[in-house]
């Protein structure tokens, strides 16, 4: 089975091509993925996924088959078997990023295969449901990639890779800015007040790391908010669990993911079938 | 096949009901009727660890009126709604639609609450939940709230429940007086709907006063054809008038397309379905 699915981020090409291939960037954004094993070009890893009732737990490795920089393309091949026998998943998944306005735009083109239970009943909500969540990961790579770190005001550091990931909404950038605008209002409006040479004290004294300044500045701005991760409004997923690896891409979650969607969907037929 | 092994607990209180699912955690799944959740186990979709059996919990079964209200408990059987004088009166359009949910043996084990809590896109209970307006009763660790059924479906099968709470009972405003009928369309008997209209009228003096309309099947949560209602007000209740409004059953909507229908054929299927429903419902 084909799905076509799409995506635009914010962001310049390269910028996304680059994030692409930096786990730390965008991991955050593939819910329910781990990653056990990466050796050069191929990966093993598990995808736990939930919907309604059913939480599947497939595991499978898969490859990268071509990565090609200049033309923005890079296609995975992966497949899984479910932890408890409902059947396997393969897939094999094209992301092409190209250039659109104010941004870059995403195609991926999937080529899925289900084998199992799933297999014998069709109710199609394949399609729909792969679409979704690869809105919602869409979304959460687009802000993630929303250029709007200031480098000395960064109030807000990417949550380490243990703590659990959830798709943040545009806040991280938004009380970046809010934070650095604030900060220099504050700077500027009291220049001979306390507070101000309190400010610039900090910002003298902690400019190497950026995250202090970040932090001392928080402290003189108005409630900057607290970056909330809002919930995935998707399928529930478990929080991801990273383990150390090298220059993965993003893609190769993406894939086991993908092709376990089309099982998640499968399930959802076969129920018909039962009744 | 068989489920994998799990733990059983079945609770005779909501509170122990909650207290067993907040201290179960993750794994746990609170089982109603079974009628959903079984043949998913059977198929080893799933595995939790632990089954949380509200079976037992006499609070969550029965109808009774509260002023302008029904407050049907969660687990009150299909069967029980079906020929309950009190939703029958009050309520006609859920008695009509449950009398359409699967086949008898289901109805004599699936509940409401479960049905609701199950949202799944092609059943009939939700589409008919929302078009009565009713309200969710959760209770979780923190105490009870109410849900409108308008916020309480959020995606295939994802309701507004926390992962904590229970769907203790759902409050249905009095319709007493409105006609309804369930227009259920699918190609093999008892059968998940290919696409469903759940009607309700008040009609008076030939015209029609108030309409509902709830479509099943047509998103990933069921839909209101609001378009539809606003067209259907102070209409005369003939069928010319009633298809015309009819004709807006598909606005708004991006339905599914999978093996049964495609969305071209789904939008078409809501537009005749809701005229059907509409005019049964007025007695046209």
């Amino acid at each position: 089975m084909k799905l076509e699915h799409s995506f635009t981020v914010p962001a310049e090409l390269e910028t996304v091509w680059q994030a692409v291939l930096d786990p730390e960037r965008v991991a955050p954004c593939m819910p329910g993925a781990t990653l056990t094993e990466v050796t050069g070009d191929t990966f093993k890893g598990s995808v736990k996924v939930k919907l309604g009732p059913i939480s599947l737990l497939y595991k499978g490795n898969g490859e990268f088959l071509e990565k090609d920089d200049a033309a923005h393309k890079v296609t995975i091949k992966a497949s899984g078997k479910d932890s408890r026998g409902a059947g396997t998943a393969a897939a094999t998944v094209t992301l092409t990023l190209t250039e659109a306005d104010g941004g870059t735009h995403g195609t991926v083109a999937s080529e899925l295969s289900i084998t199992g239970k799933p297999a014998q009943f069709g109710r199609g909500l394949i399609s729909e449901v792969g679409g979704k969540i690869l809105d919602t990961f869409a979304t959460c790579l687009a802000a993630r990639l929303a250029p709007a770190e200031a480098p000395d005001l960064t109030v807000v550091k990417d949550p380490p890779a243990s703590e659990p990931p959830t798709p943040a909404a545009s806040t991280p950038a938004a009380s970046t800015a809010a934070a650095a605008s604030a900060a220099a209002e504050a700077a500027v409006a009291s220049a001979a007040s306390e507070a101000a040479a309190a400010v610039a004290a900090d910002h003298a004294e902690a400019k190497e790391t950026g995250r202090k300044a970040g932090e001392a500045t928080a402290a003189h701005a108005p409630p900057a908010t607290k970056p909330k991760l809002a919930p995935a409004p998707e399928p529930e997923t478990e929080p991801i669990d990273l383990l150390s690896y090298a220059g993965p891409s993003l893609l190769k979650r993406a894939a086991p993911l993908l092709a376990l969607v089309a099982a998640i969907l499968a399930f959802v037929t076969l129920r018909r079938r039962h009744r | 096949m068989i489920p994998a092994a799990f733990d059983y607990v079945a609770p005779s209180t909501v509170d122990d009901a909650v207290r067993a699912l907040s201290e179960a955690g993750e794994d746990a799944k609170v089982i109603a009727g079974g009628q959903s959740l079984l043949p998913v186990l059977r198929m080893r979709l799933a595995a939790p660890s632990k089954l949380i059996d509200l079976g037992r919990v006499a609070a969550l079964r029965g109808v009774r009126e509260e002023g302008d209200f029904l407050v049907i408990g969660s687990m009150t059987t299909h069967y029980d709604v079906q020929h309950d004088p009190l939703i029958r009166d009050h309520a006609t359009l859920l008695a009509l639609a449950t009398d359409m949910v699967g086949d008898p043996q289901i109805r004599h084990r699936g509940t409401f609450g479960g049905s609701l809590a199950h949202a799944d896109p092609a059943a009939d209970l939700p589409a008919v939940a929302l078009a009565l307006d009713a309200e969710m009763v959760v209770r979780g660790m923190d105490g009870t709230r109410t849900v409108p059924a308008a916020e309480f479906f959020t995606d295939f099968f994802t309701t507004a429940l926390r992962p904590t709470e229970i769907l203790v009972e759902v409050r249905v405003p009095k319709m007493t007086g409105w006609s309804a009928h369930y227009e259920k369309f699918n190609r093999v008997a008892q059968a998940w709907a290919i696409v469903a209209v759940a009607a309700a009228v008040r009609v008076s003096d030939g015209a029609i006063a108030e309409a509902r309309v709830g479509l099943t099947n047509m998103a990933s949560v069921p839909v209101r054809a609001t378009a539809v209602e606003q067209a259907l007000v102070g209409q005369p209740a003939t069928a010319e008038s009633i298809r015309a409004a009819a004709a807006h059953a598909a606005e708004g909507t991006s339905p599914p397309s999978d093996g049964n229908a495609d969305t071209a054929y789904r939008q078409h299927l809501a537009q005749v379905l809701t005229s059907r429903a509409v005019a049964a419902a007025a007695g046209v």
